[in-house]
Order: C-alpha cells, then sequence, then structure tokens
C-alpha cells in the first residue's frame, strides 16, 4: 500500500472522528462533509478499499446529504459509525497485511513502526480515558442523564479504533467488548447498575496499563501487556446475561438473539475479507427498540463536564518555557529602551505615544504568557471522585465526593505535585473522618458521609480545602500518642492548632488498626512535606464530631517569586519575601556582641543572631558598619534571624530560573532570576544561609 | 558590547591519504588568544560569541567559575580560561569576549561561556598541520589538549573544550567538598 493512501486512510478518519464529535454537539459545518468526500475520492481513485467500506460510505454519503440539517442527525450518527467500524477494520487487514509483507518482525516491530503515531495515541487515549472515568462516575450519581453514556461510548469507541489501526490488540479487543456492553445500554438494554461500572471501570484501569506500556515501549523498553482474559469474560458476561434476560422476558427473541451474534461476529468476518454484504455491520438496534435512536441522539446541549467545545493545542512544555523566557527578554528590552536617556530627551508627541502603546502590549504579551503554564484544577478532583468510591466501597461506608472551584487555574507543576497529598488526604478524610452508617445514624447524621472539595483564590495564594463530616479529630487521643511517642512533654500544654499540627509528625497514627487504606502513620508528613515543597502550608481545623476541614495555602505558581532585591557590594540578591518578616535600620543601641564575636540585634525585646550576607556569600560590601546597612528579619524553621545587606533597592516579580548542573545544591542559592536590567540576581535561600553562618563566623 | 571580525582563511590543501580523513582533528576552528597563546575551539561546539557582560558572582564555587550570564533569557555559568589555566589574571578590555559552547552535560547538551582575551579568525586544519603533543618527559599527558597545529603564522593549541567543562571538579561542585 502506498504511504500515500496511507495518510489519507488516517485523515479520513480522523476527520470522521472529529465529525462524530460534532454531531453529538451539534456543531458540524458543511465543510467537514466536503472533507470526507474529497478524501472518500482519492481513497476510490486508489482503489484500496472494498465492497464493505464502499457501501458503508455511501449509506452515510446519502445519509449525510440528506439529514443531518433535519434532526441533529441520529441516522447520520448510525451510518457514520458504520462508516468508521468498516474504516477500522480496512485498515487493521492493510496495516497487518504490510507488516507481513514487510517483515516478519514481532509486536514490538510494529510498535517501532511510527513513534509519532503511537505518542499521539498515548497522549490522545490518556485524555479518553479520563473522560471515560469521569463519565461513568456521572452515570452512577444520575443514571437517567443519558448523555454521559454517549460520551463514555464514543471514548471507547475512538480508543478501539485508535487501537485496532496501531494493532494494539489487546486493548482493541477489550475495548470492543465494552463498548458493546455500553451500546447495550444505551439503548436500556441493560441497566448501568454499580455492577457493570465496576467491570467498566475495570476495562479502562486496564487500558490505562496497557497504554502506559504502550509508553513504555516508545522509551525502547519491551511492551509487556497484561493477559485480558478475565476482564474479557466479565465484560462478555455481562454481554451475555444480558442477551438471556431478555431472551427469558420474550420479547423481540430472535432479533436480540441476532444481535449479540452478530456484533461478536463483525470483527471475525470482516478480517477474513468476506465481501459478502450479510456482514456489513448492523447495529444491534435497529429492530428491536424503536424509541433507541432517540435516547440515542437526544439533543445533546454542551454542557460544563469537559465536553465544551473548547479547541486545545497540546504544546510541549520545553517550548512553552522558551516562550517564557524570551518575553522576558522582550520585558527587559522594552523597558531599556524606554529608559534610555537619549529618548528622554526627545520631546516628541508622536515617539512618546508610540513608546507607551509598546508598553502597554508588550504587559499584555507578557502577562498572557504568564497564564499559559495554568491549568485547571478539575481534572485533579475529578480523579478524586473515582477514589472516593472505590474507598468508600472498601471500607463499606457511603460517602458523596462534593466538588467547587474546579475550573480555578494554577500552575501545572503545582497540580502535578498536588495529586499525591490530595489523595492521601481524601483517603484519611474517608477512613477515619467519616463514620460507618450505624455510628453515623446514632449521632443523627445523614447516612451518606459527605467529603468537599473546594479550590479558590485568596490574597494571590491558591486555597485547596478537604473537608468532611466525620467524626472530626481527636485532640485527647492525637495528644495520649505524642506523648508516647515522646514527641511532646508530659503536661504540655498546646493550642488545638499545634496539637492538630502534630498528626504531621513521621510515623504518627492514631488509627487503631492498619487497614489496606489507610493507619500505618506513613502519608501524612509525605503530605506536608510535598505541600512545603511547593512552599505551601496545610492547616487543619476539626470539631468532635462534626468535622475536619484541612486548609492547603498554596503559592499560584511554582516559576516565579515576589521577592525583595538587595544589593551587597556590585552583586543584586533576590530574598523571596515571604521568608521576609520586617525590615529596618539600626541604632548603635540596638546592637550587642559576645566574646566580640557573635552579633546580635534587639528588636522590639527580642534578640536575634545577625548574618551577614557579605562574609557568607565572600563578596566585598560598601560599608561593614551595621548602622549603616539594612537588616531584614527573617524567620525558617523557627529560628528568627537578622540579616545583614547594604541596602534595598526594590521589589520585583521573578522568574526562578535554574542555575544547571555546574552550580547546584550550592547552600543559600536557591537559583537565580534575571531582574530589571538584564542581569541575574541569585535567590537566597534563607535555611542554607542560616545554616552556613557559624561556620563562616568561625 | 564588541564585536570581532572573522575571516575564513582558504584550506591549505586537498590532497590525502586515508588517515587524514579519519582523524577527527580535522577541520574549523576557532582561534582565540590569552596571553601569548593561540588556540583553538572546534567551531562546531561554538554557539555564539558575546562581548563581555556583567558576570553574577555564584558563592562558595572555585574561582575559574566566574558566575552566571542572562542569555537571552537563559541562565548560563562562565568559566575563565585565564583562571583555569592558572595565568594571570588581567582586567576586561574592549577585545575580552565571551564565547558560548555547546558541550555535553549529564542531561543533555549544555551551553557554558567561556571568558577568553579575543578571538581572531576561523582556521581550516588539514592533516599535514596537525602534530601531537610533544611529550615534556614530565611523564604525563598535558590536560585538556588535543594537538597542535603548525600555522604559518605560529603554533596553536586544539582544545579539548569537552574535557575542559567536563571534567569531574566541574560537574558536581560537592566532590570539592564546597
Amino acid at each position: 500500500m502506498e504511504p500515500q493512501n496511507k495518510t489519507d486512510l488516517a485523515t479520513l478518519r480522523g476527520t470522521l472522528e472529529t465529525l462524530g464529535e460534532s454531531i453529538v454537539l451539534g456543531t458540524v459545518e458543511l465543510g467537514q462533509l466536503d472533507d470526507v468526500r474529497k478524501i472518500l475520492g482519492l481513497l476510490r481513485s486508489s482503489g484500496i478499499g472494498d465492497n464493505s467500506v464502499w457501501l458503508a460510505a455511501e449509506k452515510f454519503e446519502v445519509c449525510a446529504a440528506g439529514e443531518f440539517q433535519i434532526d441533529g442527525g441520529s441516522e447520520l450518527t448510525r451510518s457514520l459509525m458504520e462508516f468508521q467500524d468498516a474504516l477500522n477494520s480496512l485498515s487493521t487487514r492493510i496495516s497487518a497485511s504490510d507488516n507481513e509483507a514487510a517483515s516478519r518482525a514481532a509486536a514490538f516491530a510494529s510498535l517501532a513502526q511510527d513513534p509519532e503515531l503511537l505518542q499521539d495515541f498515548v497522549s490522545e487515549a490518556r485524555e479518553h480515558l479520563a473522560t471515560i472515568e469521569s463519565g461513568l462516575l456521572k452515570i452512577e450519581e444520575t443514571p437517567n442523564d443519558s448523555q454521559p453514556i454517549h460520551s463514555v461510548f464514543r471514548s471507547f469507541h475512538t480508543i478501539k479504533g485508535l487501537a485496532g489501526f496501531l494493532e494494539l490488540g489487546p486493548i482493541q479487543e477489550l475495548s470492543h467488548e465494552v463498548e458493546t456492553v455500553l451500546d447495550m445500554a444505551r439503548n436500556s438494554e441493560i441497566q448501568m447498575g454499580s455492577e457493570v461500572i465496576d467491570v467498566v471501570l475495570a476495562s479502562a484501569d486496564y487500558l490505562s496499563h496497557s497504554v502506559s506500556a504502550v509508553e513504555q515501549g516508545l522509551r525502547g523498553n519491551p511492551v509487556v501487556f497484561r493477559s485480558n482474559e478475565s476482564l474479557l469474560q466479565r465484560v462478555r458476561t455481562l454481554i451475555n446475561i444480558e442477551t438471556k434476560s431478555v431472551e427469558k422476558s420474550g420479547s423481540d427473541l430472535s432479533t436480540v438473539e441476532g444481535a449479540g451474534i452478530n456484533y461478536s461476529e463483525i470483527a471475525a468476518a470482516s478480517t477474513d475479507q468476506s465481501t459478502s454484504m450479510a456482514t456489513v455491520p448492523h447495529p444491534p438496534t435497529s429492530g428491536i427498540a424503536p424509541d433507541a435512536g432517540e435516547t440515542r441522539d437526544a439533543p445533546v446541549v454542551a454542557s460544563s463536564n469537559g465536553d465544551s467545545a473548547n479547541l486545545v493545542i497540546r504544546v510541549e512544555t520545553a517550548k512553552l518555557d522558551h516562550l517564557l523566557d524570551m518575553v522576558g527578554e522582550l520585558v527587559i528590552a522594552q523597558s531599556m529602551v524606554r529608559h534610555d536617556p537619549t529618548l528622554g530627551n526627545v520631546e516628541n508627541v508622536r515617539l512618546q505615544a508610540h513608546l507607551a502603546h509598546l508598553n502597554r502590549i508588550t504587559e499584555e504579551v507578557q502577562k498572557t504568557t504568564m497564564t499559559l503554564r495554568m491549568v485547571p484544577i478539575g481534572n485533579l478532583f475529578q480523579r478524586m471522585k473515582r477514589l472516593v468510591r472505590d474507598v468508600a466501597r472498601k471500607a463499606g461506608k457511603q460517602a458523596e465526593l462534593e466538588i467547587v472551584g474546579e475550573e480555578t487555574e494554577l500552575d501545572k507543576t503545582v497540580v502535578d505535585g498536588l495529586a499525591d497529598p490530595l489523595m492521601h488526604m481524601v483517603r484519611n478524610a474517608l477512613d477515619h473522618g467519616i463514620e460507618p452508617m450505624t455510628e453515623r445514624h446514632a449521632a443523627g447524621k445523614p447516612a451518606v458521609g459527605k467529603v468537599c472539595l473546594k479550590a479558590y483564590h485568596q490574597g494571590g495564594h491558591m486555597l485547596i480545602e478537604i473537608a468532611d463530616d466525620g467524626r472530626g479529630l481527636d485532640k485527647e487521643k492525637i495528644l495520649a500518642k505524642a506523648r508516647q511517642k515522646g514527641i511532646i512533654t508530659p503536661g504540655a500544654h498546646l493550642p488545638d492548632s499545634e496539637i492538630f499540627q502534630l498528626i504531621f509528625e513521621p510515623g504518627f497514627s492514631t488509627a487503631e488498626k492498619v487497614t489496606d487504606i489507610s493507619g500505618r502513620g506513613v502519608g501524612m508528613d509525605v503530605v506536608k512535606r510535598n505541600i512545603e515543597k511547593m512552599r505551601g502550608r496545610v492547616d487543619i481545623q476539626s470539631a468532635r464530631g462534626v468535622g475536619s476541614r484541612f486548609l492547603i495555602r498554596l503559592p499560584l505558581t511554582l516559576a516565579i517569586i515576589d521577592g525583595l532585591i538587595v544589593g551587597v557590594g556590585t552583586q543584586r540578591y533576590v530574598i523571596p519575601i515571604f521568608a521576609v518578616t520586617e525590615m529596618f535600620r539600626p541604632t548603635p543601641s540596638m546592637l550587642s556582641t559576645i566574646k566580640n564575636k557573635y552579633e546580635m540585634v534587639t528588636v522590639r525585646g527580642r534578640l536575634l543572631p545577625i548574618v551577614r550576607l557579605y562574609k557568607k556569600f565572600g563578596v566585598t560590601p560598601k560599608s561593614q558598619d551595621p548602622c549603616n546597612s539594612l537588616f531584614i528579619v527573617s524567620e525558617c524553621d523557627g529560628v528568627r534571624f537578622c540579616l545583614m545587606v547594604d541596602e534595598f533597592i526594590g521589589k520585583q516579580e521573578v522568574v526562578i530560573k535554574n542555575l544547571g548542573q555546574c552550580f547546584k545544591d550550592i547552600p543559600g542559592v536557591a537559583g537565580g532570576a534575571i531582574l530589571g536590567d538584564g542581569r541575574v540576581g541569585l535567590i537566597v535561600e534563607m535555611a542554607g544561609v542560616l545554616g552556613g553562618a557559624s561556620e563562616v563566623a568561625a | 558590547m564588541s564585536t570581532t571580525e572573522m575571516s575564513i582563511s582558504v584550506p591549505a590543501s586537498k590532497s590525502g591519504d586515508k588517515s587524514q580523513v579519519e582523524d577527527s582533528r580535522v577541520g574549523k576552528y576557532l582561534a582565540f588568544h590569552l596571553g601569548n597563546e593561540e588556540f583553538g575551539i572546534q567551531v562546531l561546539k561554538v554557539r555564539e560569541i558575546i562581548g563581555v557582560q556583567d558576570i553574577t558572582a555564584v558563592p562558595k564555587t572555585p574561582p575559574y567559575l566566574k558566575g552566571v550570564i542572562n542569555l537571552r533569557g537563559k541562565v548560563i555559568p562562565v568559566i575563565d580560561l585565564r583562571i583555569k589555566f592558572g595565568l594571570e589574571q588581567e582586567p576586561y578590555t574592549q577585545r575580552t569576549c565571551i564565547i558560548v559552547v555547546q558541550v555535553a552535560g549529564e542531561n543533555g547538551p549544555i551551553q557554558i561561556g567561556v571568558v577568553v582575551d579575543g578571538v581572531s579568525e576561523v582556521l581550516n586544519i588539514a592533516f599535514q598541520d596537525l602534530e601531537n603533543t610533544p611529550d615534556f618527559g614530565t611523564g604525563e599527558a598535558i590536560l585538556y589538549v588535543l594537538g597542535m597545529a603548525k600555522m604559518k603564522d605560529g603554533v596553536k593549541i586544539l582544545l579539548d573544550i569537552d574535557a575542559v567543562l567536563t571534567n569531574k571538579e566541574f560537574q558536581g561542585l560537592k566532590s570539592l567538598g564546597l
């Protein structure tokens, strides 16, 4: 087969896929149909198709010409799917014969064929799997809503099609069977009870594993698919049970039976090159349920559940970072031009107006680029839905998850870093927080426990709340445990907030028994560490019997910090503003020394050690006299100290840059930042400065 | 910012046997000087040449690591070859420039700036011009040198820039105990 034809075929399939989505969303454009016809013409002239394809194509064209304008295209959808199925089997066949002809290479060789296609498959499949998961959970919540099942069906359908094209047998096989189940479900032949959903979810998990395996393959590791036999068995059982139960009820016996067989045979029949018309796929629905078409194509309103027609482009993060760099440079260059003394002397109104205009545009560009890395937190929250469902089932409790503020945006790296901590905390809320039903009953609470995830902005920070209406933290138990572990001294009196913070101690667990969900005391300390790594903080509020609330406070982005620019000698340093408590210029009466060596300053009655930054960093300062210097009071790890620098230069939002492998792990330096004048300023890491202070003083 | 004019010299000779083709040292070199000595860096390793700009010193690093500069939004390290090679330090002049080279790092290629006294031209070095570093009887090879090139206007030292920039001390400052 000519490579050109292959591309045409792939394009056609892609176009059809988009078309299908457009039909579901009701946004079909005439141009899309024309595209399909054009590629179809190309394929025809190359003569690679067979009868089943042409038949499906013709049927589709007829439908496309007449019907879609009238009723949102129920017939059109059906014929489109038939057409897609025919094309899928065609391309499977083509690539299979291609393969044989080319070499006897094993599955791995075929994987190596086109890494780009496979990479696309991996990312696309992941997206579809996410849609599937959230869709399934929605089905479980609102079984009467027919819309989510369509999107789940489409996702499986797409994965199946892609997997077929790429010869990922196990994936294709399983998604095909699941598709059958879903098709039955949307034709109301099967109830989407939790049993069915379990199986479908398990299948989605299997698919996601397999997708990861494919990704491993791309990195050169051998591709190992787990066996899908048992899952296939489970899915098939579902199909059979349903077929049988319908049989028993005696309604339209022959058709349904025929449908069942027909469906499972399609794949086999179409692969053995049969040209008989009988093998053209018939959806089992055609005869039995006259209203099935209606259910399936119930007018779909683009709702806010992720199906919205937002156009999205995937971009490599490296490219984004480069863009950020360049925009940063643009801003610097722009400000250099603007503040050039020569320009300042020019009294030309037009030039000044143009400069102001340029300034505005640059600012706008900068603002927009800064938001490029931001993603909504919704996807992460959606994943928690699945977790709540699974954990609650395992623990034999009933719980529901409420989500507020899905659309809140924050830096991609923060979202990624948040996944694990959030998972731990939600799991804890379910296992320790929410009581078993009987207990809830006794306490007069609703039987179904509630976990609430909330995300919102507050004062330049991102706040994420995990609240449950469970039994709350047991202060006494925590205190007892802490005393037993020797973390606090007996008799010590702690405020509530500090008591609650104790649960972040490593190895701290008040659970009486270790379950496979939680209770080993690992987790909360990891949660805290991960969040602190992102310069965040966790606070806990809890009331006995009423519930607990975990409050995570995070910076909006990891890439940018608010910094104080200070000068020491000729050098400029950036001090993160969150580490600074106050700044002042001392008077001689505030200073004192120990043994003439260790210096201290009295600030509002507190004695603080002085760390001279120039000594620490080995630069020559403008002045060694503390009274001509600036003191910055800072607190890290519970220790307060004063950092002595020459002068305060300004405040700036800076983009944190890595210094690269030559300069990694230098104590006291967290990275570099490009300052307003284009120079590089080092970002001071307060803990590192303090840590090394004694060594310099000695 | 000083710019330096460059000219490409005519290839000295074209005939040759097989070993000449195989010698990876044959090719184009960017010539620069440090004190009285002339050096060459393989042109393929050179990304660009920029004038000396403000270098931000990084504390607790060896003296030859001058610090970091902003190369169009990227922060790259800069080393001073004079200090590295134990020559006397001199104040930077109009001719002083930074050659940005790309070398293989642990995680992919990295760009590093190299401060030199000045660059002069691009040399085409043929097999006939090449000679191995003479043995000085010290029992050890001279570090960082690929070989020598005998040109009309004197001998050039061909620098193994990868070796200069990727030796142990440079890779991890921790190993220096700093």
